[in-house]
């Protein structure tokens, strides 16, 4: 039986990691607000093609992303672990390495904001909704979760997702921007045919980037469950959604060496990966409970 | 009825007959000519991405009375489609049939190709042209040795007035061979599929089990109900647990509450509420015992499986029994831990929870033994659907509590521990596969090559190279590698040197 008496002895410890944790909390309400306020100047940008407000978007997200990454260390120093274990971190690394990724893609664009627009708006989201509806308590790694598989699977995992989410962006920003300059509408967002269709390259690079990442979080997450229960595959909803995000990026792969799909069915394909990918990552269980089907495999999370 | 009769019935068939039989003729070629195409698996691989969509919308392993009792919509469709084991069923797998069948004709009819002679069409655009100084006799053999001495490209050909040369990997070998291990992974998958199977057993203490599966795999079921032993033993050294101490949280659900922690006015407190501790581990000291000597040992636990005999046992759980003493009577009830027991001369059934030992790593970072205990709580009668309980204390081991005015204690307890295990032929294969397409497909994305094909032009007595270059791989850089072909054909000329200042 434990001694209770000795439970003193751990005020220290509980006092200090409750400090450590107020202090992440502030800090992580900090880069949301600022992920909100970038979003409001990329807005602004979208509304007034105003080249300073853009500029100045792109400066607070670059503060936010290097607060975010210090958001991060702090938490791995208090979890004393790679933090991805809980949607609450994952989310936190999805909004980082995505506005990361963004800020990494557009460092050559001179006056090309536009993209930027979905990536703060979806790490803003993912933020909130971790501080809003998740728990931040420093869990312990569950027997399953110890396996050198695990921080691999995860951290390659959510790197294709940023990649993903930024191509995605740069796609929609085509999709849209280029219907409207071939009608001579659209000037003021740094954006001419051409870079459009240098845009277009640069979404197809990403993919091109996220793809074998995607595909080695599939094999590793199949043989980590191979070691951890003894089955590489279960059709798990989560597993399940995986493989059809990475079906729908092959098939964008491929329809981008077939003559009458590169151009829009391309576009469209690699937007549809991204949904999928959310899907993958968030709604797994959505699109059951919308059409009243009851799930008897709802995803631990 | 005579011939004379049925002759214009026979012309006016025929050429429907003959049309028929020639689209027969053709049938194999037209499906292996579709099932060569790349539409062709993107429109397969659409069917498959909706098909996969399907079977994460139904509950997949469900039961179907269930499922209707749960309120679960398009029941007679459900049971149609098979929607509930809907991976299993010969629309899915008639679907994935396709896709490999593709993927293999795919695969095959490119083959060849990749050892094929290239063939450039002859007239290129030149991406790049340099003007050079050399005389046009000089300039073709310069520009060969600056490609191939300098920058390490191979001649491909120099059929026609282009000549072409490559640098890298080849782009169609890598594509090729990460389509071949996929074609290697669905072989995996179906291996595993015929033959794999699976099953549990609970180990109990220095008792030795033979290792005798109850099933078999899909393909052997059809003549055979079980594998038969797999002709060795398990046995139990040892089973221990490891509990970590784990604070709890106090923290607000509602919104305004976490904002007013985000605005610095609250903290969030962590606590260490009735010494909550949380398993870290289990493990199993295991034997192999085969002819009446160990032929392995391995210490198991989650994520660190023991293979032996094409077998892999994997620690899934444990299971305790407990041996319950009321008052001084010798003979000991026997419970199972969680579950509800009756005990003689008491009003209310008793239950017993999990007997927590082994080892505990506390916050401080000591390490201690844990000495044994449960909890022992009273089955009341609740609602129906569910029981209320209520906390009659813990109970160490050799300790008693009084309940209803007798002596309750834990007299004993046996730590059994439940292994799963699987037998899968294809999980080797799939790995090899998988490691196959990861290579092929990084070298392939992440990697760099290029082809140029160029031609030397002397028209109005200028030099000129016309260079066409094509790359692949995201680490390819056609304007560095013009820079640099530029570079090492105008780096021997003279230049025009700026004066010195007056
Ligand atoms: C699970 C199935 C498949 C996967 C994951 C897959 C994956 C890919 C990927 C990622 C690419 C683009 C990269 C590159 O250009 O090298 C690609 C290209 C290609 N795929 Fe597939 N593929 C699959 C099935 C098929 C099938 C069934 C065919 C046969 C028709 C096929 C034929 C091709 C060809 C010819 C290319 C080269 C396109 C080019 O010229 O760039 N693939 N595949």
């Amino acid at each position: 039986m434990l001694k209770s008496a000795s439970m003193s002895s751990y005020d220290l410890i509980l006092s200090r990691d409750s400090y450590l944790l107020g202090l992440e909390l502030r800090l992580y309400w900090s880069v949301a607000f600022l992920y909100g306020l970038s979003l409001l100047f990329f807005i602004s940008h979208a509304i007034t093609r105003g080249d300073t407000a853009g500029k100045t978007g792109q400066t607070t997200l670059l503060v936010t992303v290097t607060a975010h990454i210090a958001l991060i260390v702090l938490r791995t120093f208090e979890a004393g672990r790679a933090p991805f274990q809980t949607l609450y971190e994952t989310l936190s690394w999805f909004a980082c390495s995505s506005s990361l990724t963004y800020l990494y893609v557009s460092r050559r664009w001179r006056s090309v904001y536009l993209p930027a627009t979905l990536v703060a708006g979806l790490s803003l989201g993912a933020c909130l909704y971790a501080l809003l509806s998740r728990s931040p308590a420093v869990e312990p790694l569950s027997p399953p979760l110890q396996s050198y598989w695990f921080e691999w699977h995860v951290i390659l995992a959510f790197f294709s997702y940023a990649v993903f989410v930024v191509s995605a962006a740069i796609e929609l920003t085509c999709l849209i921007i280029k219907p409207l300059l071939s009608r001579g509408a659209a000037r003021g967002y740094g954006l001419t045919l051409d870079a459009i269709d240098g845009l277009h390259t640069t979404a197809y690079r990403l993919v091109l980037f996220g793809y074998p990442l995607l595909t080695f979080a599939i094999f590793s997450g199949a043989a980590w469950a191979n070691e951890a229960w003894g089955r590489y595959w279960s059709w798990d909803p989560k597993e399940t959604w995986s493989l059809i995000t990475w079906t729908v990026f092959t098939i964008y792969l491929h329809s981008k060496a077939i003559p009458g799909l590169k151009g829009l069915p391309a576009s469209l394909f690699n937007i549809l990966g991204f949904v999928c990918m959310m899907m993958t990552f968030l709604g797994v269980n959505w699109l059951a409970k919308l059409l009243g089907i009851p799930s008897l495999h709802v995803y631990a999370v | 009825m005579r011939y004379r009769d049925i002759h214009p019935i026979i012309e006016k068939v025929r050429p429907y007959c003959l049309e028929a039989a020639g689209r027969l003729k053709r049938f194999p070629q037209w499906s292996l000519k579709t099932l060569s195409s790349l539409m062709t698996s993107v429109y397969i691989l659409g069917a498959l991405a909706l098909l996969y969509m399907v079977g994460t919308i139904f509950p997949q392993g469900g039961d179907i009375g269930e499922y209707a009792k749960a309120g679960g919509k398009y029941v007679s469709f459900v049971r149609f489609f098979d929607l509930l084991d809907f991976f299993s069923s010969p629309v899915f797998l008639l679907s994935a049939l396709l896709l490999l069948l593709n993927l293999v004709v795919c695969t095959y009819k490119r083959y060849g190709p990749l050892f094929a002679k290239r063939v450039f069409p002859n007239t290129f655009d030149p991406t790049h042209t340099f003007k050079l100084t050399h005389d046009y006799p000089e300039a073709l053999p310069e520009v060969r040795r600056v490609l191939h001495e300098k920058l390490g490209f191979r001649l491909v050909s120099k059929d026609n007035e282009w000549i072409v040369m490559e640098k890298g990997l080849s782009c169609r070998w890598l594509t090729w061979l990460y389509h071949a291990g996929i074609v290697l992974c669905f072989f995996g998958l179906i291996l595993s599929y015929l033959f794999a199977f699976e099953g549990e057993m609970t180990l109990k203490p220095r008792t030795p089990l033979i290792v005798a599966p109850s099933t078999t795999g899909r393909l052997a079921s059809l003549y055979q109900k079980t594998a038969g032993p797999a002709g060795f033993s398990l046995y139990l050294d040892d089973f221990s647990t490891e509990y970590i101490q784990h604070p709890g949280l106090d923290y607000p659900k509602d919104k305004l509450s976490r904002l007013a922690i985000g605005l610095g006015w609250k903290g969030p407190e962590y606590s260490m509420k009735n010494d909550p501790m949380t398993p870290k581990d289990w493990r199993s000291r295991l034997r192999v015992i085969k002819g009446g000597s160990t032929v392995k040992e391995k210490t198991i636990e989650v994520n660190d499986p023991l293979r032996y005999g094409g077998y892999t046992f994997y620690q899934v759980g444990y299971e305790q029994t407990l041996r319950i003493r009321v008052d001084f009577n010798p003979i000991a009830l026997e419970t199972k831990a969680d579950g509800d027991i009756i005990v003689p001369g008491l009003d209310t059934p008793l239950r017993f929870g999990t007997v927590m030992t082994g080892t505990l790593y506390r916050l401080d970072g000591a390490v201690e033994k844990i000495l044994p205990f449960t909890t022992v709580k009273a089955v009341l009668t609740g609602p129906p659907g569910g029981k209320k309980t209520e906390d009659l204390g813990k109970l160490e081991l050799g300790g008693s509590i009084i309940v209803d005015g007798r002596r309750v204690s834990l007299a004993d307890y046996e730590e059994s521990s439940v292994l799963s295990y699987r037998y899968d032929p294809g999980v080797a294969v799939l790995w090899w596969g998988g490691a196959f397409v990861l290579i092929a497909m990084c070298l392939r994305f992440y990697g760099r090559s290029y082809m140029v094909a160029y031609a030397v032009d002397e028209s109005d007595r200028i030099v000129c190279l016309n260079l066409h270059i094509v790359s692949k791989g995201l680490m390819a850089d056609t304007e560095k590698l013009a820079g640099r072909i530029g570079y090492y054909l105008t780096r021997d000329d003279i230049r025009p040197v700026p004066l010195p200042p007056l």
